[in-house]
């Protein structure tokens, strides 16, 4: 089969780049070995939170990018990154929308009752940032062991309630469970009953994120309504279903458009001819089948995603073999602390590009003419520890795709 | 992976990650079963050979293969509670019920030849009622009807046309509940020039498998695999029209089932759509397709989805003028083969045909399309509305002067 | 404050539990002080072979007696402590059979029962086993749940008038002419000190042996030796697997609950704490195990760790693994003209009881008493208790409860009761008395929900964030040596949720 282009990854940044492909009306296909971690690990969209200085998003960016030269922001440069940021949130129009807190860093509660600093928040997750105008209520659900509201409360120096339902009687529940459930009228009325009793002056109630998969903006107004207090998500454990809302649009969106969709298999080899990919091939045991493509991006993420891989002896990129300068042996990979001031040195490598993204070797030498490269496989951030996972996934998604486009 | 040790060890690659908790459909309507994380790989852990099972919440897996497909591990986890749920249902014993359903080809010739008097039984309340008190099969359930005359003796009837050569695999739904599936099947490949042709064969035995009956699933792949290779041989491709079958042969046949030359068959063998598909590709797919004004809504069944060959059905009927198709937003049906058709279960099914439901009525279609027989029978059953596999829209399409 | 105490036990791991509930129901009363949790010292640290004394049959036929006859009493008295798999010692091409003779003959002589399997035998009951090797002799080793056994008999000791302080160190030993008088200790969590009178000491310290008697000013010849130990995710064979050659590293495969303990190295050491599994020894112990079981060089290691063994300079011979295994019983009576004080260490977590009744034999002798032992007949509070896997997994589809832990199936009730039952201070004591956190993802998810149980039940003070990351740290030392392949995906999601969700 062949295509306009084949994007390898089915993360934030593989579906970012879909949608920027798929937007222009080319033929899209996508891949991916499994859904990423969209579903697991994103909650909002954090863009660079490891300042949470009361400054302008833009300014902090700026900054960045002055300080930081090989970061993959710094190669999006700033317009860019905004285009991009706001190519993501055309997607999610209102009601279920994305905002910021006055362009600047939000702070979160999260399940452990830390805060957090985030950037784009959906609208579910707005009045959690302005905790201390208020009088919160945390409230957990019997039977759900992925959130625990005492424990949070007890950090947030507020109450917390453990609700327990009829409708929840057996031992566990499990996150999706109770997002259903979330979406039937009648245990929102139950549920929304329960809270109202345990009231004592609280005005903002406090709930694991788990708001409904479909129209969270319903369940939200409608527990508003029967409880007659303001309602904010709180992302806790993973599964994550703000995450799978965002994966859910983009599917449908992608579909729409018309982008075929190749979820469960991995790719097992690539052709090269020269300094080209002519196309690759996936595997679903016994049968491999062909694909082929003017351009490919690669954005298959880091460990997690299969992107990278590491054996006992080295890190290697297993779909085109890409380089990936790393330290010399194992020793290198991880502190002897896991909570280190500078970043754990693995999780800063990954593959070089030039300004393009196309994927260059240590000299500099283009090493793939149609290919380039997205997302969190980039060398030369930690987004862990910078707090930029959402962000580095949108604007390289999105910026790779373009230049690839060009 | 290693082929020989997989999927044995494949429980060892779990992350632990949830990403299978995100999508599995029954533990999202139910919490007696505990999930796809728990109830493979980590369950795994615990099951040791020589010991009793202690999992009946195993039995409660639909196979849908949806944990497969959105594990970045690679775990195989349908497949580790298939094997789990095997050596429990071979311990406790199978109900008649599960030997009727499995076995229907058996009785399906016979069901044809009575099907008026069969047809009018599987309707009537008491039947339903006895059926449910004896057979444990749930009497919310339609069962389908029988035709009179199977698709195989239709075909035989009929003058044979056309060049090169192309085997069918029909399936037995398709030969005694859904005839005008194989007709159609045979009159777009024949519409596009190709000779049809019908290997012997049987039953794919997924049904058996599904309910972890291997032995019984085997002997129909010992039968179905040595006369698809003679048809390979004599120089043929072979398509399916069923999802379930084709899924069956192409995949489980040599991974689950270690059928020899299973691998051979399964590089010849297509979903038809994806045939189509391919013939479109090197541009000799006949498209002169007839307008036809139709609001109609596409689901990817499971098994289609488990084949890993995209939405074939749905880019080429985008391909019909005047057909306005969407993509149904749901994941699973809630069928799972033989699943909904148990007492024990119906809830479950019923549950998750609810979500498929809902997704249905916001696009509000005139019709439904998809690939699946187990698919058509849940959403007749929920919506009462038309459902037909794509091929027979695509046959219309194609019938420009009747 | 002042504590008057009949005999004063230090050391909780296995050999002073022992000690302590020997003399309990001896009815002679005693203190036992424990500087950390039950077991924190290689009794929580080793490598839970059950042994047949095989493994010393050639070597040390006296070690391998008392583990034999020390075998048969431990079945019956602690069944639930034990799993009793047998063990096979496989002889591989690379040595011939020449050791495999002498261990058959060594194996009689000492009264170990043996069976021999033909390569074909041994592959049907241990599909993973080498294909090459050439023969298999069976032998009753097994399992043994060092933390059931030491935690058994603590509740036993206690229930018979024994008394038991953990969390509180000896600082010094304060002599009086040829006795010592008694310990000055310290309460570790509320930093209060105070004195235990005593009439009589009973140093059970193992490694720290030689530590706790330099507090009384008495130097003796004593070194370590560092054992690591890998563990892998799943169990890879029913059976305990050993290399039927001369004791050498990475030469034992044991079957643990849900996973399999591969081991060990033997590395001089100069420091009792601090100490961590280097990738050097990683390295040696996938390759020599691998031996066994090809399938170790791919399969996935969820920790690593290593116990302490302390060893006697007077005896020191060549390899460490050479000196015997025996145990030590010093009278300083004899030793120091110190009248009341006894030392034991060494020997091996198999031989605990026999090293208890004969240090209290010795207290009796002292003391003037002769009432005769009877832990080898008297079984272990729980001995009735069905334990294994298919247990675990029958017990979470009847409950189908809360399940805390999912790797290890531990449910939300069971840690509640513990919660509720008994005091416990510290955060790992927990970890300690359940096997949450012992499973693939090492504590990455249940811990966090443990954290919300103790909120929701009242029992924690303090920056609970604060411990949590102790415990991260503390699963960082164990995780950090095996991390490659599977276990970096898993680490990736693991701090992404810890720093990254919950921005600790
Ligand atoms: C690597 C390795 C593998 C082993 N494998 C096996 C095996 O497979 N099978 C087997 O049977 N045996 C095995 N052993 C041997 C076995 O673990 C030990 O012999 C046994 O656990 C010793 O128990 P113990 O009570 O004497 O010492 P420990 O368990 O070390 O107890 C000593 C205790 O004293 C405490 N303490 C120290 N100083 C003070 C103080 N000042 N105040 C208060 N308390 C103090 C410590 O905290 C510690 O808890 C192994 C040992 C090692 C090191
Ligand atoms: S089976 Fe796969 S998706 Fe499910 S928890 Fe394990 S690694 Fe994650
Ligand atoms: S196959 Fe489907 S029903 Fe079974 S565990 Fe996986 S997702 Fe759930």
């Amino acid at each position: 089969m062949r295509y306009d282009l084949i994007i390898i990854g089915m993360g934030l940044s593989g579906l970012m780049a879909a949608k920027t492909a798929a937007g222009e009306g080319k033929k899209v296909l996508i891949v991916g070995k499994g859904m990423g971690a969209l579903c697991l690990l994103s909650n909002t969209i954090d863009v660079l939170g490891q300042f949470p200085k009361i400054i302008r998003m833009r300014d902090n960016l700026f900054q960045w990018i002055k300080d930081h030269p090989q970061h993959p922001y710094s190669k999006v440069g700033l317009e860019k990154i905004e285009e991009a940021l706001n190519s993501f949130l055309s997607l999610f129009p209102p009601p279920y929308s994305f905002q910021t807190v006055d362009h600047m860093n939000c702070l979160i509660p999260t399940g452990a009752g830390t805060l957090r600093p985030t950037y784009f928040i959906p609208i579910t997750m707005v009045e959690g940032t302005s905790l201390n105008e208020g009088k919160a209520l945390i409230v957990g659900l019997k039977g759900f062991k992925d959130f625990y509201a005492h424990y949070v409360a007890d950090q947030l120096k507020c109450r917390g309630v453990n609700v327990s339902l009829s409708d929840l009687l057996h031992g566990e529940i499990t996150t999706t469970y109770l997002g259903r459930l979330m979406e039937k009228n009648s245990f929102i009325k139950n549920i929304g009953r329960e809270i109202k009793k345990q009231l004592n002056g609280e005005n903002l109630i406090g709930f694991p994120a788990l708001l409904g998969v479909h129209d969270p903006i319903q369940v939200k107004n409608n527990l508003e309504e029967i409880i007659g207090a303001k309602v904010f998500e709180i992302p806790t454990l993973p599964p994550s279903i703000p995450g799978m809302r965002i994966f859910n649009r983009f599917k449908e969106w992608l579909i729409q458009k018309g982008v075929t969709f190749l979820l469960g298999y991995p790719v097992s080899k690539v052709t090269l001819k020269g300094k080209k990919c002519e196309g690759i091939e996936v595997s679903h045991p016994p049968v491999t089948t062909s694909y082929s493509a003017d351009r490919y991006i690669l954005a298959s993420g880091r460990f997690m995603g299969g992107g990278l891989e590491g054996t006992a002896e080295k890190i290697f990129e297993p779909i085109f073999h890409l380089p990936i300068p790393q330290p010399q042996s194992r020793g290198g990979w991880f502190e002897k602390k896991f909570f280190t001031v500078s970043p754990h040195r693995i999780h800063r490598v990954g593959i070089l590009t030039n300004n393009a993204f196309q994927p260059i070797d240590e000299r500099g030498g283009l090493i793939l003419e149609n290919v380039w490269v997205a997302g969190s496989i980039l060398a030369h951030h930690h987004f862990i520890d910078e707090k930029s996972r959402e962000g580095i996934e949108i604007t390289t998604g999105y910026w790779a795709t373009k230049k690839a486009m060009e | 992976m290693n082929k020989k040790t997989w999927p044995k060890s494949n429980a060892d690659a779990c992350i632990r990650c949830t990403t299978c908790m995100a999508v599995c459909p029954v533990s999202r309507v139910t919490p007696k079963f505990p999930g796809p994380k728990q109830a493979g790989p980590a369950a795994a852990r615990f099951r040791r050979p020589g010991e009793p099972s202690a999992d009946d919440w195993i039995d409660l897996c639909i196979g849908c293969h949806l944990c497969d497909m959105v594990c970045s591990s690679g775990v195989n986890v349908s497949e580790l509670n298939l094997i789990a749920k095997a050596k429990y249902l071979d311990e406790k014993g199978r109900p008649f019920r599960d030997w009727l359903l499995t076995h229907s080809y058996l009785w399906g010739q016979l069901g044809s030849f009575f099907s008026p008097l069969i047809n009018l039984l599987f309707k009537n309340p008491v039947i339903k009622w006895m059926g449910e008190v004896i057979l444990k099969i749930d009497r919310r359930r339609e069962l389908p009807g029988y035709e009179f005359l199977t698709f195989r003796q239709w075909f035989n009837r009929k003058p044979t046309k056309g060049n090169p050569k192309i085997a069918y695999f029909y399936g037995c739904y398709t030969n005694t509940n859904e005839v005008d599936v194989g007709k159609a099947t045979v009159q777009v490949l024949e519409a596009n020039g190709f000779e049809v042709t019908l290997p012997p064969q049987r039953c794919c035995g997924i049904a058996m498998l599904g309910n972890g009956d291997f032995k019984g699933a085997k002997k129909m792949a010992r039968y179905n695999i040595p006369s698809l290779l003679n048809t390979i041989h004599s120089g043929s491709k072979i398509v399916f029209s069923s999802t379930s079958c084709g899924h069956m042969i192409k995949h489980q046949y040599s991974h689950l089932l270690s059928i020899p030359s299973a691998e051979e068959v399964a590089q010849h063998l297509f979903d038809v759509f994806e045939f189509l598909r391919n013939l479109k590709e090197s541009n000799s797919l006949n498209t002169h397709f007839k307008e036809l004004s139709l609001k109609a809504a596409y689901f990817t069944p499971c098994h289609l989805r488990a084949l890993g060959m995209g939405i074939p059905a749905l880019e080429i009927l985008r391909l019909i003028p005047g057909l306005q198709i969407d993509q149904i937003e749901a994941d699973c049906c809630g069928m799972g083969g033989t699943f909904g058709f148990k007492k024990e279960k119906y809830e479950i099914s019923e549950e998750i045909g609810k979500d498929l439901k809902e997704a249905i009525d916001r696009l509000n279609p005139e019709m439904i399309l998809t690939d699946c027989e187990g698919c058509r029978i849940q959403i007749r059953h929920l919506t009462g509305l038309k459902v037909l596999h794509p091929i027979q829209i695509l046959r219309d399409a194609l019938q420009n002067d009747g | 404050m002042k504590i008057k105490a009949e005999v004063l036990i230090i050391g909780g791991g296995a050999t002073g539990v022992g000690i302590s509930r020997d003399l309990a129901l001896r009815g002679i009363p005693s203190v036992l002080i424990e500087k950390g949790d039950f077991a924190s010292g290689a009794s929580g640290r080793n490598h839970g072979l059950f042994h047949s004394g095989g493994r010393y049959a050639v070597s040390d036929p006296e070690a391998a007696h008392e583990c034999i006859s020390e075998n048969k009493i431990l079945r019956r008295i602690a069944p639930h402590c034990i799993e009793e798999t047998d063990g096979f010692f496989i002889s591989l091409p690379e040595e011939g059979l020449d050791y495999r003779e002498r261990f058959l003959r060594a194996c009689e002589k000492v009264g170990i029962q043996t069976t021999l399997l033909s390569r074909d035998e041994a592959l049907e009951q241990e599909p993973e086993l080498n294909p090459n090797l050439l023969s298999a002799v069976r032998v009753p080793d097994g399992a043994i749940d060092p933390f059931a056994l030491v935690l058994g008999n603590a509740k036993d000791a206690e229930e018979h008038g024994a008394k038991i302080l953990l969390h509180t160190e000896i600082i010094s030993l304060i002599l009086n002419g040829d006795k010592v008088k008694g310990a000055k200790v310290k309460d570790l969590y509320q930093g209060e000190e105070y004195f235990v009178e005593a009439s009589y000491i009973i140093n059970a310290t193992g490694a720290w042996a030689s530590q706790t008697l330099k507090l009384a000013g008495l130097p003796i010849g004593m070194a370590l030796s560092k054992g690591s130990m890998l563990i892998t995710n799943r169990r890879l064979t029913h059976r305990v697997i050993n290399r039927c050659r001369p004791p050498f590293d990475g030469d034992i495969i044991v079957p643990n609950h849900t996973v399999s303990i591969l081991g060990t190295t033997s590395i001089r050491l100069e420091e009792v704490e601090n100490f961590e599994v280097t990738p050097h020894e990683v390295s040696l112990l996938i390759q020599e195990t691998s031996k066994m079981i090809p399938a170790i060089q791919g399969t996935r290691l969820i920790r690593a760790y290593a116990g302490i063994r302390p060893l006697f300079q007077s005896e020191e011979k060549g390899d460490d693994r050479a000196i015997s295994r025996g145990f030590v019983l010093m009278d300083h009576e004899k030793r120091d003209g110190i009248k009341n004080l006894v030392t034991i260490t060494g020997g091996k977590l198999m031989t605990y009881r026999l090293m208890a009744e004969k240090t209290s034999d010795l207290i009796c002798k002292k003391m003037g008493t002769n009432v005769p032992c009877s832990t080898h007949s008297k079984p272990l509070p729980g001995a009735n208790r069905p334990t294994g896997l298919t247990e675990r997994l029958k017990q979470f589809t009847t409950d189908r409860g809360e399940v805390l832990c999912d790797c290890e199936l531990i449910q939300k009730e069971e840690v509640k009761a513990l919660l509720e039952k008994e005091k416990l201070k510290n955060f790992q004591d927990i970890l300690h008395r359940t096997r949450l956190a012992k499973g693939t993802c090492q504590g990455g998810f249940c811990v966090y929900r443990l954290f919300g149980l103790l909120h929701e039940l009242r029992k924690i003070e303090g920056d609970s964030n604060k411990i949590l990351k102790g415990f991260l740290e503390e699963r960082w030392k164990g995780i950090r040596p095996v991390l490659w392949g599977t276990a970096l995906k898993e680490e990736e999601l693991i701090e992404s949720i810890y720093k990254g969700i919950f921005n600790l």
